[in-house]
């Protein structure tokens, strides 16, 4: 068979050729021709520390937040507590910010009533103010066998391990001198 | 760069759950919820969105007594992949930390890693696009890689409050590691390192208490021949084939259309080379 390529015939053969080679081989090596671009989740935030709210331990925690999220949270390998470990309900406390469960309203369950209703912050506020004022009036005691006492009997206080210790001292002083209760506990004895 | 690996001393875990959550917190996985199976323990295994689980074995002692025997069950990274060889994708590959890692671009979900995977820590999640189709996607642990290139160590370890995950220089994790053998084959006489040698090693070593059967691993795990032939050598030729079809092709249809053009050419006559 007489081959009788031209110049022009050549170049065009050759250069579909080397185009074929081309897609053959990018579909061959995607490996290299890809590089990983995802962005690193934490890279721009800078984290805040605070105090786990759970148990009495008080383990440090960054916290990492943009500006209505939180996005990761981990403990803080400069606390002397925990030194960056932390266990796993420490480890949830992102989800106190970020849960679909999370009540962000106060609620409301009327006397005699079966379900909670959403109310306004005034109206929650009054309500407490309110029944505080009633409940400590009714059983306030001015004197016991010939000494003053001023306390009431009425009223319980209960903290958490949130509160940390300059917020339990005011609590403290506002329950116990400014209204008069003996009933002051808190939940992170354990 | 030295070899990093992660080590795990079972002996020293707690069965608190920390790297558990540490690694949902930090990969933004959902939460799976599954019966309650009899046990306290949480997960049946891993699966596709809780990348770790520890394990919670219930064992009597030689004396008649209970003990747990807890193990951090997550991808142990094995140097010779039988995942990495099954996908037909090339979506699995080794990153420079040793982890073994998805690229999800690539993977169509087709789940042979999950069938072939030498311990079972590969699933498929199930996801809908933007117009409610369904699509899938294989989902194990990274080995937190995105934080392996920051110098940050893996969440779990971040959070393990024992000592129990380590991630070190693997000549320094390997050589604690026979020194805390040494200490604990009084009390558990059938302690091991695993580090199975049938896959050339795992990034992830174990120190089990007990027989590696015990704790559901493969005493002696190897990636079958199968798998290797399929991945080395017909793999590679069908690809072969398929470039060699489709040049041939191709060649045919230019070659072809010239044949038509010098065809027109001898009639028109105006052929100027």
């Amino acid at each position: 068979m007489e081959v009788n390529v031209t110049r022009r015939q050549f170049l065009k053969l050759s250069g579909a050729v080397a185009a074929t080679l081309a897609v053959v081989e990018l579909g061959f090596d995607e490996k290299s021709a890809k590089a990983k671009s995802s962005e690193f989740k934490i890279a721009k935030i800078k984290p805040t520390p605070t105090i786990c709210p759970y148990c009495s331990v008080g383990c440090g925690i960054l916290v990492y937040a943009t500006e209505d999220d939180v996005v990761y949270t981990e403990g803080d390998p400069d606390h002397p507590i925990n030194e960056g470990t932390l266990c796993s309900k420490g480890t949830t406390v992102r989800q106190v910010y970020t849960s679909e469960k999370r009540i962000t309203k106060p609620m409301y369950r009327a006397p005699g009533s079966s379900k909670w209703e959403e109310v306004d912050w005034e109206f929650a506020l009054d309500k407490v103010t309110k029944n505080i004022k009633e409940s400590r009036d009714k059983a306030f005691t001015h004197m016991k066998d010939g000494y003053p006492v001023n306390r009431t009997d009425n009223i319980a206080y209960l903290g958490g391990a949130a509160l940390d210790n300059e917020e339990c001292h005011l609590l403290h002083k506002f329950f116990r001198a400014g209204l008069g209760l003996t009933y002051i506990e808190h939940q992170a004895r354990i | 760069m030295a070899d990093y690996i992660k080590f795990v001393d079972v002996t020293k875990c707690d069965g608190c759950r920390a790297c558990m959550v540490a690694c949902k917190n930090w990969n933004d996985l959902p939460t799976v919820t599954e019966e309650y199976s009899g046990s306290y323990q949480s997960h049946e295994k891993v699966n596709a969105h809780t990348w770790n689980v520890i394990t919670y074995n219930e064992h009597t002692t030689a004396n008649g007594g209970f003990e747990w025997l807890f193990r951090h069950q997550s991808c142990l990274h094995c140097v010779e992949a039988a995942c990495e060889k099954a996908c037909p994708e090339d979506a699995i590959s080794h990153t420079k930390f040793g982890s073994v890692v998805i690229d999800h671009d690539k993977c169509v979900g087709c789940g042979y890693c999950t069938t072939n995977c030498t311990f079972d820590v590969v699933e498929l999640a199930t996801y809908k696009d933007k117009n409610g189709k369904e699509y899938r996607k294989a989902q194990k642990c990274t080995l937190c890689t995105d934080r392996l290139e920051q110098g940050l160590q893996p969440a779990c370890v971040v959070a393990c409050h024992t000592d129990c995950l380590v991630y070190d220089e693997k000549e320094t994790v390997l050589a604690e590691a026979e020194k805390r053998l040494a200490k604990i084959k009084e009390r558990f006489p059938n302690a091991n390192i695993y580090n199975p040698q049938g896959i050339k090693g795992t990034t992830t070593v174990y120190l089990l208490a007990d027989k590696p059967s015990v704790y559901g691993l493969p005493e002696n795990p190897k990636v079958p021949l199968s798998q290797v032939v399929w991945k080395d050598y017909a793999q590679p030729l069908g690809k072969a084939m398929f470039g060699a079809t489709t040049m041939a092709v191709v060649g045919a249809v230019i070659a072809n259309a010239m044949k038509k053009d010098k065809g027109g050419h001898e009639e028109g006559g105006r052929d100027h080379e």
